[in-house]
């Protein structure tokens, strides 16, 4: 039932994500920046996703220090792995995004920098639980470890508006924001898709960090007879 | 009085090194090759995470499969 479910979903992203190309490719061009802006598609949904990714990370590395269920921990780490990838995608495509209209790969500005310690901060989340063999411990480590790497999450947020950038401010939930209609729709319909996505790979590697318990279960097993 | 006679030819080079349509053309193009470019690499690293949970998922089956056996050897024993 749950594969069944996944494969529809995944199914419906894809569906989605293919038939938005075309309707991307028929809106017309961004006065100021040309057909660059349409890149907007992914760059906007990665980044909302993995802000999202790592919202739930939070409430279930809260949950495992309080509740000491380890499907929280197993919650955790799946959609902070698959949050990762999508913060990649959302570096990589505003880098790309950036040489064409800034004319350089990178600048040290506020949103930027926020965005590559958040990565970095989630990435040593993964490299922390390598590190560490007991599960328990692990799983705690883990979860505080989480905690402290959310407190970038709003920094990054709200940097286009706490200081001075060069990033543009936002085009949705604020005032100033102005987005045409059927811009919105093709927006709204890739977020929809980029978060089947985003759920139908938290689903994979949930299922597989709890038959990684299990194999930790049926080793200690083994080696105890 | 050679600076005046050079004037108008250097004038009349830098209006031809100047073209204001191949300029456009030109950013319009690098303003293309940026999108496709930024379309590949979402794709890119989309297909390489799920490449890689892919390649996890064998092994873990793979350490299943081993472990289930050796408990069964051991509880034949």
């Amino acid at each position: 039932m749950r594969q069944k479910a996944m494969f529809a979903m995944l199914a419906l992203a894809m569906v989605l994500l293919v038939r938005n190309l075309y309707t991307i490719s028929m809106l017309p061009d961004e006065v100021n920046q040309g057909q660059i802006f349409r890149i907007i598609f992914f760059h906007l949904p990665a980044a909302i996703a993995a802000m999202l990714g790592s919202a739930v990370a939070l409430v279930a590395s809260v949950l495992f220090l309080v509740k000491k269920n380890f499907q929280y921990d197993a919650l955790a780490v799946a959609v902070t792995e698959v949050g990762l990838a999508f913060l990649a995608v959302n570096l990589v495509t505003g880098s790309i995004w950036a040489r064409v209209i800034w004319g350089v790969w990178w600048a040290w500005d506020p949103r930027l920098t926020s965005a590559l310690i958040c990565w970095i901060l989630y990435a040593g989340y993964l490299i922390l639980r390598q590190a560490l063999e007991e599960p328990t411990q692990r799983a705690t480590f883990a979860a505080v470890y989480s905690i402290f790497a959310f407190t970038d999450v709003p920094i990054v947020y709200f940097s286009i508006r706490w200081w001075r950038t060069i990033h543009p401010q936002p085009v949705f939930f604020s005032k100033g924001g102005s987005f045409p209609p059927d811009w919105s729709r093709a927006l709204l319909v890739n977020l929809v898709a980029i978060f089947l996505l985003y759920t139908v790979l938290t689903m994979i590697r949930l299922r597989q960090e709890q038959t990684q318990r299990e194999i930790d279960y049926l080793r200690r097993t083994v080696h105890a007879t | 009085m050679r600076f005046l006679t050079l004037t108008p030819v250097m004038a009349v080079l830098m209006q031809a090194a100047y073209d204001p349509i191949r300029e456009e053309i030109g950013r319009l193009q690098r303003n293309f090759q940026g999108l496709i470019w930024g379309f590949v690499a979402a794709w890119v690293i989309l297909l390489v995470y799920t490449l890689m949970l892919t390649a996890r998922e064998r092994k873990i089956r793979r350490e299943m499969e081993r472990l289930k056996s050796m408990v069964e050897e051991t509880g034949n024993k």
